[in-house]
């Protein structure tokens, strides 16, 4: 008897479920993007606020019907930060999931070590968070590229980096500190280039490992050098020790760095020795455009808290989704070829959290972001909030890519 | 001068939880010739169970130093729990059928079972752990120290005299010292020598929790945090002597220092480096350890 009225409930629920799903006048078959991402370990602040950010577009373009009348359903992956396992994800999103397009890549290394399947599969990947500046160029000597951007890229940051530090706020003897890996090294590189640019030399250049906890070398000997500036480029962790190891030793100079000095995880462990930190933003956690203040609501009504853990992230991968909606509808396919032609002619404007998408790629551009866009963020009291108010006043708020 | 000054200040208090670990390795080497390759993971664990405790005694409205005390007991207890279980699983049945490797592989084994516990039940994010100290650094002269670094320097001399005098004066403690010295003749005398190596472990791993919650404030606490602590803490025992209690925290302030001083004068990319090197160096001049005494094993 049990065991019946078991059976019956079951068969009712599946035919509600039936009913719900024909409620939302969705017919065919639900459309499969990727979603690859650390939403575990040091960068899952990012990964997981990327992802946050990419369902609640999602959800947004399903609650409208979707794109050909079909449902968007992600496939949502942890790459944990790791090269082999985001190799291994994007392996089993094309030949196993059947995928139409990725989204996500938090990890330069990551994202360096995976797009190229998805560039021999023709399958596009909109990167919505690595800035590696390779990434959008990373086979210079195949004429199709399936790699597309939403993110500011290491070029843009480092050198909005040094014209912070050098030009704005004059500081003429800077330290750079970065971390071991692809990200950091890159980033140190483009940096030095940067400060070229401008006839500095750096009076310093030192770098650690990821898990390092004691920065104190590092830290002295950029103070013996005589610094009066830091550029960073690390990530969250490894940034709170440096500023907590300039509070140990009682110096106290400025940091400037890439976008990773907006993490929630530099933010909480340095606590008060981490304020004053400055770096390059697409988005700031602000309503300054009725879009920007629809989208901070909606996430914490989705996601609860009153601060994101990683706005850019959340930002960016929300944009990305509508880019890539836009692209299928405009292709009218889901092949991989015709959605990348289609990113490159993109005819419908989109206004997005970040930017208003007007033209964002073309076939030689594939960075959506250019460097008008992004204005620099400071830590104050545990969020971030614009380093200089007047550059998003008024009719600045919205900062557009120049045509062409 | 005073960069000199600094740089060994700092060295110290990172070389005494190396050296705190390493005295763990020493502790279960002395009794059973064996050595618990998961350490790192036991100080991770132990860092782990004294963040969920502390958080939840100043959840209920207590002090951070108050509630830190408090934790410490449930460490230690759960650390010596968690070492008895490494050697009732990993060494014991290895030393009954006297296996030469077993035990290594065992012991590696739990230590990679214990992390990937850890990270089901922690996460794998790095966590905050509160300090029990104010975290602004006080000025010795011209050295700026932060107070949890005294505190690591006392806590870790604090337990090895504490474990060193439990050995040289309780009856149990001689009972260890016994097995140490020959385990056959301690057996002999009616001495539980597997109880005593049982004991060695749950003393080692008590170290490498009490470790854990020491550092834990200057650094973040997760399931990663014990890797390379305890691989660095293995070079220390063997440039120190596994037979040397002593030696471990000499070694342990020599790694130490050693790393901040390459760091500063040579480059910081080789912070490691020279650490490595002395370890060559040693096994290959004296491969028992700077203050290691020669054992002599007849066949």
């Amino acid at each position: 008897m049990a065991n019946k009225t078991f059976l019956l409930a079951i068969l009712a629920s599946t035919a509600l479920v039936g009913v719900s799903v024909s409620a939302s006048a969705q017919s065919g078959a639900p459309i499969k993007v990727g979603l690859s991402g650390p939403f575990t370990g040091g960068s899952s602040s990012m990964g997981v606020s990327m992802r946050d950010g990419v369902k609640l577009a999602v959800e947004e373009i399903n609650k409208a019907g979707g794109v050909l009348g079909r449902p968007i359903q992600l496939i949502e992956r942890d790459d944990e930060a790791k090269n082999e396992v985001g190799v291994q994800i994007a392996q089993e999103l094309i030949n196993k999931e059947k995928v139409v397009a990725t989204l996500g890549f938090i990890n330069t290394g990551v994202a360096q070590a995976a797009q190229r399947f998805y560039q021999e599969a023709e399958i596009p990947v909109l990167n919505n968070v690595a800035t590696g500046s390779i990434l959008t160029n990373q086979w210079p000597d195949q004429k199709i590229n399936y790699v597309f951007r939403t993110s500011a890229n290491d070029i843009i940051q480092s050198s909005m980096i040094a014209e912070e530090a050098i030009t704005r706020q004059g500081f003429k003897k800077p330290a750079i500190l970065a971390d071991a890996t692809n990200y950091g090294q890159l980033g140190r590189e483009d940096m030095t280039n940067a400060l070229a640019k401008l006839n500095i030399k750096p009076v310093a250049v030192e770098k650690f490992n990821i898990g390092d906890t004691d920065m104190t070398a590092q830290v002295l000997k950029a103070k013996e050098a005589n610094a009066d500036v830091i550029l960073t480029y690390a990530i969250g962790p490894e940034l709170a020790q440096i500023a907590n190891a300039m509070a140990k030793l009682g110096w106290k100079v400025p940091m400037i760095g890439s976008w990773t000095l907006s993490m929630a995880s530099y933010i909480d462990t340095a606590g008060p020795n981490g304020d004053g930190a400055i770096m390059p933003q697409t988005f700031i956690e602000m309503p300054t455009t009725p879009k920007r203040k629809a989208f901070i609501e909606a996430y914490h009504k989705a996601y609860g808290g009153d601060r994101m853990p990683s706005p850019v992230s959340a930002a960016q991968g929300y944009d990305s989704a509508y880019l890539l909606a836009a692209a299928i509808t405009q292709a009218k396919s889901t092949d991989g070829a015709k959605i990348r032609t289609a990113l490159e002619n993109l005819e419908t404007k989109i206004e997005g959290v970040v930017t208003i998408y007007d033209k964002p790629f073309s076939a030689k551009d594939h960075e959506a972001i250019s460097p008008n866009i992004p204005v620099m963020g400071l830590v104050k009291g545990g969020r971030v909030v614009p380093a200089h108010p007047e550059d998003i006043a008024g009719d600045k708020a919205m900062r557009v890519k120049p045509k062409g | 001068m005073d960069i000199l000054a600094q740089l060994i200040v700092s060295g110290i208090s990172v070389g005494m939880i190396y050296g705190v670990i390493a005295f763990g390795y020493q502790l279960t080497f002395a009794t059973s010739k064996t050595l618990n390759f998961g350490q790192g993971e036991a100080l991770m664990l132990g860092a782990l169970v004294g963040l969920t405790t502390i958080n939840f005694l100043i959840a209920t409205g207590m002090g951070t130093l108050l509630a830190f005390i408090l934790m410490l007991p449930i460490v230690l207890i759960f650390g010596m729990m968690q070492g008895a279980v490494v050697e009732f699983l990993g060494v014991r049945q290895a030393m009954r059928t006297k296996s030469e490797a077993g035990w290594i592989m065992a012991t590696i084994a739990l230590g990679i079972i214990f992390k990937n516990l850890a990270e089901n039940f922690w996460g794998r994010d790095a966590l905050r752990f509160p300090s029990p100290l104010p975290e602004q650094a006080l000025s010795v002269g011209a050295v700026r120290i932060q107070p949890m670094e005294i505190a690591i320097l006392l806590g870790a001399l604090g337990l090895m005299i504490a474990v060193e005098v439990f050995n040289r004066k309780s009856i149990y403690g001689k009972a260890v010292v016994a097995t140490a010295l020959d385990r056959d003749a301690a057996g002999l005398m009616g001495i539980d020598t597997r109880l005593v190596i049982t004991f060695s472990y749950a003393l080692s791993s008590m170290s490498a929790a009490f470790a854990g919650v020491l550092v834990a404030p200057i650094t973040l606490t997760g399931a990663a945090m014990g890797g390379a602590l305890g691989l660095k803490a293995f070079a220390v025992a063997i440039i120190g002597g596994l037979s040397s209690g002593y030696g471990v925290v000499v070694g342990g302030m020599i790694l130490g220092i050693t790393e901040n001083l390459t760091g500063y004068y040579i480059s910081t990319g080789y912070k490691d480096v020279p650490g490595l090197l002395l370890l060559l160096l040693v096994l290959s001049v004296k491969p028992a350890g700077l203050f290691g005494s020669t054992a002599i094993k007849k066949v």
